[in-house]
């Protein structure tokens, strides 16, 4: 059978360079970062401080990998923080006052991550209120119950596993257990990138919704998933902060939302949704984490903090917009 | 479809449309802008529920209440806008959707080299059509490359009975929309019925073997392609042909012979 052959598109290949510029990027920064401290701070490089900055990175990678996800399917949650915080406080009541088994007070705290982010879901997807004011009144609705059961107190002192998630090591004391907890939330988060409809259809959704409804998806679904599953994700990172601190009170992970776009959108997740990498949010998380680490060390103010990311997230938008506008995708 | 109306506030898009379809048809879809087209279009694929009228697919009535049902029943489009995704592969839009999966320890995951596979045979057996690489981005692809990906999507279907071509060669230059019309004459005739969209009567005459045409929501006439002239059809299209559609409510508007 002759065929009649369509002309074939506009050969215009990346270079490799540019196309990986979303994990370059921050790994140029990572570099230019160890330089600077290895000139005013060497103590920055001892084991100890690389596995603090580690097992910091590891909570952002849990919730950095459900945030992509919600990223790339034109959502944003800010209210990840408060759902930390509400989960790990209801597990904490669980066991402290209530002699709950431990376990299943773990799994209690993931079931109300879950539910929250149930809740966001369907208010975005039924009520029809945009992503970001229904996730930041949610924060303040989640933090304020929090607030409320928590009445005050620091809960501490829990039994295994909780401290062992937090800060635990195995292997011979060598690697903490938060970290191997979030190279395995990675792997999931690839997993899904690459295998799962979940997935795929996030990128679909975030890139052209209604070219994702007219191909059948279902997109109110997908989406209520995408905050289900950062749920989940912020509950078993809180569980994770708890067992690092032995403690937890109302009040904890404040910064988590802004601290996690930011590692996301800094590895190279377009904000606006349609584009994710996995791998560019394990650079952004360590990026991240290394900076908040440098500013401890250097004995700067915690609030420098939140001037650090604020300014990483500006400073990736701005030019990862740049190199859209000339017409070349930082990422894929 | 029978009796079809559909309005939008207080705009009445459709009004007692009825359409036939046989297998192995091709029914040729004209009108001016705003006729209703795309809405009937968009009715029949479960993205608008009609406000009356119903719909029969071999002898049986049916619902679409969604695009997924749509799908389901083998009645799939090719929108005028393509609905396709330019972060995705040509393989991952065919497949948006409808993937495909295989087992791995007993769990479900994309069978992403059999997407790849079968997409690009399609697109190069049944639609002639070469990529080069597979594996670029969607918007890197020529407009005659992105609309064979958008029917190659039609195509994967187990059984399409009704494809659904919306302005197949709008967005194509000549030389493209000469394949494009050679790639719908191939799918003529399989068993499948086709609706072809067009603001090209040409294309219609060529390829059409009854032509539709729709004026402000109705239906204003339905000619066999052999028995008809383009002076009727463009007649139709504007109105100056006394309509048998009891048309006396639009009499009146601006009525102009044909540029």
């Amino acid at each position: 059978m002759s065929v009649p052959a369509i002309a074939a598109g506009r050969e215009r290949r990346q270079p490799a360079f540019e196309r990986y510029l979303n994990i370059l990027g921050p790994l140029a920064m990572i570099v230019a970062i160890g330089v600077v401290m290895a000139v005013f701070e060497p103590r920055f490089f001892r084991i100890t401080n690389i596995r603090i900055i580690l097992q910091d990175a590891a909570i952002y990678m849990v919730l950095g990998m459900a945030m992509t996800l919600v990223i790339t399917g034109a959502g944003i949650d800010l209210s990840i923080g408060s759902i930390a915080a509400l989960s790990a406080i209801i597990m904490a009541i669980f066991i402290k006052d209530l002699n709950v088994a431990v376990y299943a007070a773990m799994l209690m705290a993931l079931i109300v991550g879950v539910g929250c982010g149930l809740v966001n879901g369907l208010i975005i997807t039924l009520l029809r209120v945009p992503d970001l004011i229904t996730t930041l009144s949610m924060d303040l609705v989640f933090r304020g119950l929090a607030l409320v059961l928590a009445a005050g107190a620091v809960l501490q002192r829990f039994p295994e596993p909780i401290p062992a998630i937090g800060r635990g090591r195995i292997l011979g004391d060598t690697v903490p257990i938060p970290i191997v907890i979030g190279l395995v939330v990675l792997l999931i988060g690839v997993f899904i990138y690459r295998y799962t409809p979940l997935g795929r259809y996030a990128i679909a959704i975030g890139g052209n919704r209604e070219s994702a409804m007219l191909s059948g998806i279902n997109v109110r679904r997908n989406k209520v998933y995408h905050y289900m599953l950062m749920g989940g994700a912020a509950a078993l990172a809180g569980i994770m902060l708890t067992g690092r601190l032995n403690a937890v009170q109302a009040t904890v992970a404040e910064g988590f939302a802004l601290h996690t776009i930011a590692a996301v959108v800094v590895g190279g997740t377009v904000l606006f949704g349609g584009r994710g990498t996995m791998l560019g949010t394990l650079v952004g998380v360590i990026l991240l984490s290394m900076v908040t680490n440098a500013l401890v060390i250097l004995r700067m103010a915690f609030f420098w903090q939140l001037v650090a990311s604020g300014v990483i997230i500006v400073a990736s938008v701005s030019f990862y917009s740049y190199l859209e506008r000339r017409g070349k995708g930082g990422s894929e | 479809m029978r009796g079809i109306s559909k309005h939008f506030g207080g705009l009445q898009a459709l009004k007692d449309v009825d359409l036939t379809l046989q297998a192995g048809e091709l029914l040729g879809i004209v009108g001016d802008n705003g006729a209703g087209k795309s809405t009937l279009i968009k009715v029949l694929t479960g993205v608008y529920p009609p406000d009356e009228g119903g719909i029969v697919l071999n002898g049986e009535p049916v619902r679409i209440p969604s695009r997924r049902a749509s799908i389901d029943l083998g009645i799939d489009a090719v929108y005028q806008n393509l609905a396709l995704v330019d972060y995705l592969t040509a393989p991952q839009n065919v497949y948006l959707g409808n993937e495909l999966k295989r087992s791995v320890l007993g769990i479900p995951v994309l069978d992403n080299s059999g997407m790849r596979k079968n997409a690009a045979a399609i697109l190069r057996e049944r639609l002639g059509v070469a990529l080069g690489d597979i594996d670029q981005m969607t918007f890197n692809l020529s407009g005659g490359q992105r609309q064979a990906v958008a029917i190659a999507r039609a195509l994967i279907q187990e059984k399409v009975r009704i494809l659904i071509l919306d302005e197949p060669t709008a967005a194509l230059g000549p030389e493209e929309s000469r394949r494009m019309l050679e790639v719908v004459q191939r799918l003529k005739g399989k068993e499948m019925g086709i609706v072809m969209i067009s603001h090209q009567l040409e294309h219609v005459f060529e390829l059409a073997d009854r032509i539709m045409v729709l004026r402000r929501g109705r239906l204003a006439g339905v000619r066999s392609t052999a028995h008809t002239t383009r002076q009727e059809i463009l007649g139709l299209i504007v109105g100056s042909i006394a309509d048998y559609q009891a048309d006396a409510a639009v009499a009146g508007a601006g009525v102009s012979v044909a540029p």
